[in-house]
């Protein structure tokens, strides 16, 4: 923390926790930490709590975070090893809609999970760091801040736009931070570490569409996605061959939206795996010499994509709603003499911005959109879950800056000033 | 040192350094270790035999040999002389917060309680701040309300007069949209009425200059300009920003054009001025070699345009520049001879030398006519012959440029003649004798009559 020659350097760390809640995952860990500690679906199993796990489906009981005693009371599964368990009568809902948490019922049992098997210590011991989507409204805010102290007995707490994090964990201040996430995708400038709220544009194109895209192009091509968790045994077969598996018994009752959502994890495998952004806009000729790339499906299909792999992304840039757009727009929409400083540092973030191409694609259209006027640079960090984390690592900088623990909304001015002061002291 | 120490019967002092055993057996006083007198090693015995009998510790040598040294054993590293520092988790509060909020970090147990070191960053830009009365009595304003102005100052306390971010977060339910130029004229307007109104100098917005009061003005219609034209110049379409780059691009081909032109012209004004200059000195021999260069352009300018109107436009212009060239009188050519040296002594024949703007190939010719004159090409450099050397040889230099300029106009002339006959055909172009003969003449002359030209005629010959 301080020199032997009275200097100050470093950060200084107070136990603080960061929780990054995001459509697809939350990330939660301690601050300080360059990865979080956990990264776990935004989904909650909510199941029946008359079902008795089979033999071989049993985990450690330690995932399970609710202990149901009674009948009619309900089960809730998280994280991986619970969540992916085929149990009938288990619906998978979420707590989050539009970059917001909505169901704060499931949230809470997510943040208790968090406390209990993933930070293993009581909250109150812990100040906790909560980013949040620049448009998030006061009501789920201060409903946010009230959860903590109220519920939690958090010692303190503290709100971050998580462009403003991003911006950070890229050792900025001032940078247009393009979010590329599950749901929608943001352009938001960041000025001095405070978010532009009125400049800060979106658009409904993210990671899920590119989903719904790969699905679709997989049922034109007439290739089957079997859920890889009904396959009891699969053989091994030439390329382009019919898929010879034999399936395993189910149980019965299965809901619609868990296998929905075993299947969308699938085809974000398929995406993660294949997708590629080529560097200019889909050209056939192009794409079809790019050498082609190998993927085996889990009932044992396999072949190699080629072009479809570029066609694929394509989504991501249209005209109008593509990230590209959306940076020009933020940027137009700033004062005059802000925006040299943002377009020259444009700060790509998000799972989305992980993609092959995805960020020399970005670069190589805004150069063309923007004033020449302008030094145009894109940063990103070079290794994809950095990508994947900047709000969080962001968020882990900040809370272990020693001059930020003056910041923190602490239990005391929470009882003597509500949560009405969230606004002002959580710009 | 310890050596040095031992050798000279001094007392060490205690060791400052903490070794691995002072922490491994803590207090334990070190053992003074005591040598006894050591035994004389008697006449004639060989050292190594003494060795064996009597060592250090007097004990016998063993039977066996001993393994002590630390062969099997890893030296262990030593990481740092000093002990390990506990580090505890305690409580701190942060003298920057309001509320005396407790929060645990680590610190080192042996570090006393003392303020909390990062409160020195909690840094707060000073606000002017009004009472109602004193907004009532200054600060009023038939555009802004109070309400407003006070959200105003409220949103410039918790921004830090971040302008940019103040619009963005300006209650736009509640007041109207506002321009950040607007925010800006309506905070610094309050607190330069607020700096004359009250005495202590609150604000950044004052400055102390030799005791008087500076108070930050702002120009809000100059800064709304510029911005409307930051603006214009960002809206730029594809199109506007190619056209600009293209007349840029044409507009640097057209004044390297015009600098060649001039550059050509004041080459030819300069010969013909200098020979001018010498028609002044009214010599006889002079007067014909001026009309041997200026005649040419007058003539041939006149021909052009009774005769051939569809001469080359480029040639044309030169042309008549050459006519306007008589009333213009410019500095002669020649070599000019840097006068001042650099300080200290200098050797004479560094006068002599041609300054480095005369070109390789004039410096060749200049040689080449010295040859042919029988002049040593570096003579002895006493004060007369430095003079006249320099003199002739700037003068050798015109001569060659007036030669090399004679021949281009008679060239010139002899192309126009042939370019008339060919246009009318059957006709031929008188040309005055005066002109043609002239170069016959001029060869014909000895190189001292042209010379003469200069002035000094007798210093020169003297010289030579």
């Amino acid at each position: 923390m301080s020199g032997p020659n009275g200097m100050l350097y470093g950060g200084d760390e107070i136990g603080a926790l960061v929780f990054d809640p995001g459509h697809h995952s939350l990330r939660v860990g301690y601050a300080q930490e360059d990865t979080p500690k956990a990264d776990i679906p935004a989904v909650i199993g909510v199941g029946p709590a008359t079902h008795i796990p089979d033999a071989e489906e049993k985990v450690p009981d330690g995932n399970v975070t609710q202990t149901a005693t009674k009948k009619d009371e309900l089960r809730y599964y998280i994280d991986v090893t619970e969540l992916h368990v085929p149990r009938p009568g288990m619906e998978v809902q979420t707590y989050m809609k539009d970059g917001q948490i909505d169901n704060w019922d499931l949230f809470e049992k997510m943040l208790d999970y968090c406390y209990s098997k993933v930070i293993r210590s009581p909250s109150e011991h812990h100040p906790a760091l909560f980013t949040e989507a620049v448009w998030t409204t006061r009501p789920a805010r201060e409903k946010l801040a009230e959860l903590l102290f109220e519920k939690y007995q958090a010692p303190a707490f503290f709100l971050v736009k998580n462009a403003v994090l991003a911006a950070f964990a890229n050792g900025k201040s001032t940078a247009l931070v393009v979010d590329a996430g599950a749901s929608q995708t943001s352009a938001v400038p960041v000025i001095d570490g405070y978010a532009l709220v009125s400049a800060a544009v979106r658009s409904q194109i993210g990671g899920d569409h590119l989903v719904t895209q790969a699905k679709n192009m997989l049922n034109n091509m007439h290739i089957q996605m079997v859920p890889i968790y009904s396959i009891q045994s699969k053989e091994v077969i030439r390329e382009r061959e019919r898929a010879r598996y034999t399936l395993k018994t189910l149980p019965a009752g299965l809901t619609q939206s868990w296998q929905q959502y075993m299947l969308k994890r699938q085809y974000e495998d398929f995406v993660h795996c294949v997708a590629q952004v080529s560097e200019v806009a889909y050209d056939d000729r192009t794409a079809a010499s790019v050498p082609g790339l190998h993927y085996e499906f889990p009932g044992g299909y396999h072949q190699d994509f080629g072009p479809e792999r570029f066609k694929l992304t394509e989504c991501l840039f249209e005209q109008s709603l593509g990230a590209p757009h959306l940076v020009c727009a933020a940027a137009g929409a700033c004062d005059a003499d802000a925006r040299a400083a943002l377009w020259g540092a444009v700060v790509a973030c998000g799972g989305g911005a992980c993609a092959a191409g995805w960020l020399e694609r970005l670069a190589k259209e805004l150069a063309g959109r923007a004033p020449s006027a302008h030094r145009l640079k894109t940063h990103a960090p070079p290794a994809p879950n950095e990508r994947r984390f900047a709000a969080w690592i962001g968020g882990s900088i900040l809370a272990s800056i020693g001059s930020f623990q003056q910041m923190w909304i602490s239990s005391q001015e929470y009882d003597e000033g509500g949560k009405g002061q969230l606004e002002r002291k959580c710009p | 040192m310890a050596d040095i120490l031992d050798i000279l019967d001094i007392e060490q002092p205690g060791a400052s350094e903490i070794t691995r055993d002072s922490i491994i057996h803590g207090d334990k006083v070190k053992k003074k270790y005591v040598t006894a007198k050591a035994v004389r090693r008697p006449e004639g015995m060989h050292r190594e035999v003494f060795a064996l009998l009597y060592n250090d510790n007097k004990d016998l040598p063993p039977l066996l040999p001993t393994d002590t040294g630390k062969a099997y054993k890893q030296t262990k590293a030593k990481l740092g002389m000093r002990k390990v520092r506990k580090w505890v988790w305690a409580p701190f509060t942060n003298p920057a917060r309001k509320d005396n909020a407790v929060f645990y970090h680590w610190k080192r147990a042996s570090d006393e309680a003392k303020e909390y070191p990062f409160a020195q960053f909690n840094k707060q830009v000073s606000i002017p701040s009004y009472s109602e009365s004193e907004y009532n009595q200054y600060l009023k304003s038939e555009d802004w309300s109070q309400a407003e102005t006070d959200h105003l100052m409220d949103l410039c306390q918790r921004f830090d007069l971040r302008f940019i971010v103040i619009h963005d977060r300006w209650d736009k339910a509640a007041f109207r949209d506002r321009s950040v130029e607007d925010l800006k004229e309506r905070y610094y307007n309050i607190c330069s009425i607020l700096s004359k109104v009250k005495t202590n100098p609150w604000s950044n917005t004052v400055t102390m200059v030799n005791g008087e009061k500076r108070v930050y003005h702002y120009d809000a219609e100059h800064e709304r300009k510029r911005k409307e034209q930051l603006k214009r110049l960002f809206d730029r379409t594809q199109e506007q920003i190619d056209e600009e780059q293209m007349l840029l691009a044409e507009l640097k081909k057209i004044e390297a054009r015009k600098r060649e032109r001039e550059r050509k012209t004041q080459d030819l004004q300069k010969l013909i001025s200098r020979a001018d200059s010498g028609n002044s000195v009214a010599n006889t021999q002079a007067n014909v070699t001026n009309e041997g260069v200026t005649m040419p352009s007058n003539t041939v300018s006149n021909i052009v345009r009774r005769h051939d109107r569809k001469l080359h436009k480029k040639k044309l212009t030169t042309q008549q520049r050459l006519v306007r060239v008589e009333t213009v009188s410019v500095e002669w050519s020649g070599i000019k001879f840097p006068e001042a040296r650099g300080t200290g002594v200098w050797l004479r024949s560094q006068r002599m030398k041609l300054p480095p703007g005369v070109g390789q190939r004039k410096t060749k010719a200049i040689e080449q006519e010295l040859r042919l004159m029988n002049i040593d090409i570096a003579p002895t450099p006493t004060e007369a012959i430095c003079k006249h050397f320099n003199e002739l040889r700037s003068d050798l230099a015109l001569a060659l440029d007036l030669k090399n300029a004679l021949a281009s106009c008679e060239f010139e002339l002899q192309a126009l003649r042939h370019q008339y006959e060919a246009l009318n055909p059957g006709k031929t172009l008188s040309i005055p004798p005066s002109i043609c003969n002239l170069n016959v003449d001029g060869e014909a002359k000895p190189i001292g009559e042209i010379i003469d030209v200069v002035g000094s005629p007798t210093a020169l010959n003297t010289t030579i």
